[in-house]
């Protein structure tokens, strides 16, 4: 038998192994670690996420954001008269830059937030 | 994931798969590690190891598959990608358990004694490749099972490129004389029964 030939029929011996009786409790075993380890990075990341949001809202608090947020309103109240002036309807702009706008803000962070707790929920 | 995508999986190519599991499927890799979990784990114990060591080191071949499953793009078949992973760190393994000498290509000599070249006692490539000396059972389980070029399994070992050839050349030696012709009559069978 040519060399060439005999060296191919040895790749066809080692990639036929026979398979082994626990092949499925094998793979059972693979998928219980790939579970794990996403488990433990999921609540990783969930735990990261949880401390930079904490560290993100106190920076925040600290920087006095609510009274630059009811300076921009003031501002934005006065644009919005301006405005008014200039044309017909000006209900909407004034609800988004008033005082309005920050509670919009704030129900769409919420609903962001739903989606998210529902995803990981759905993922455990 | 719906149900309806975990019962298709089965019916997926290689490549498919590969694509979910990249994609965070945990139940397409599962499907994988079902499909070919056996033969790297026969390519192991053909390279030497017991088979709880085996065990071990397929699931951990498996398991860093999975974080780099991005990297096969399907050029050559998965099976041959784990196993090339799994041959390795099975080496990382026994080098670091200092299990495995140098490998000299002298060191061969003594194993190299003729085989009995009974043609009419039938033996399989497990029990021919008992007949190798460690140094060539190892060569040629990495070049002809787990891929791997003459180049990278000198890497792999950490040997030169000559002596690795040598083991293999002797390796193929035995085995020939082993294995012929009786070895097509085995392997016929095996492929009958699946």
């Amino acid at each position: 038998m040519a060399e060439a030939d005999f060296e191919r029929r040895l790749e066809r011996m080692f990639s036929e192994a026979p398979g082994l009786p626990d092949s499925e409790t094998f793979a059972e075993r693979v998928e219980r670690r790939l579970d794990r380890g996403w488990t433990a990075r999921r609540w990783l990341i969930g735990a990261a996420g949880g401390v930079g949001g904490l560290i993100g809202a106190s920076q925040l608090v600290m920087s006095n954001l609510y009274q630059r947020v009811e300076d921009a309103g003031q501002s934005a109240r006065a644009l919005s008269q301006g405005l008014s002036r200039v044309t017909p309807s000006t209900e909407i702009v004034s609800a988004i830059s008033g005082g309005y706008g920050v509670w919009i803000a704030v129900g769409l962070a919420v609903v962001t937030m739903g989606f998210a707790i529902a995803r990981v929920i759905e993922e455990i | 994931m719906s149900g309806a995508a975990t019962t298709s999986f089965a019916s997926l190519h290689d490549v498919e798969l590969s694509r979910y599991a990249a994609s965070g499927e945990r139940k397409a890799f599962g499907e994988l590690v079902r499909r070919h979990g056996s033969g790297v784990r026969q390519l192991l114990r053909r390279m030497g190891a017991q088979p709880a060591e085996s065990d071990d080191v397929a699931q951990d071949a498996f398991l860093a598959a999975f974080e780099r499953i991005a990297e096969f793009r399907g050029e050559g078949t998965f099976a041959g990608w784990v196993k090339r992973i799994a041959a390795r760190q099975y080496l990382r393994r026994a080098q670091k358990d200092r299990r495995f000498g140098g490998f000299a290509a002298d060191d061969a000599e003594a194993a190299l004694e003729a085989p009995s070249g009974d043609v009419d006692h039938r033996i399989d490539l497990d029990e021919a490749l008992k007949l190798l000396s460690e140094p060539e059972r190892l060569c040629v389980s990495m070049c002809y099972g787990a891929g791997l070029s003459h180049g990278e399994a000198a890497e792999a070992l950490n040997l030169p490129l000559g002596t690795v050839k040598s083991h293999v050349k002797r390796g193929l030696e035995k085995l020939r004389a082993q294995l012929a012709p009786a070895g097509d009559a085995i392997l016929e069978g095996r492929r009958g029964n699946g």
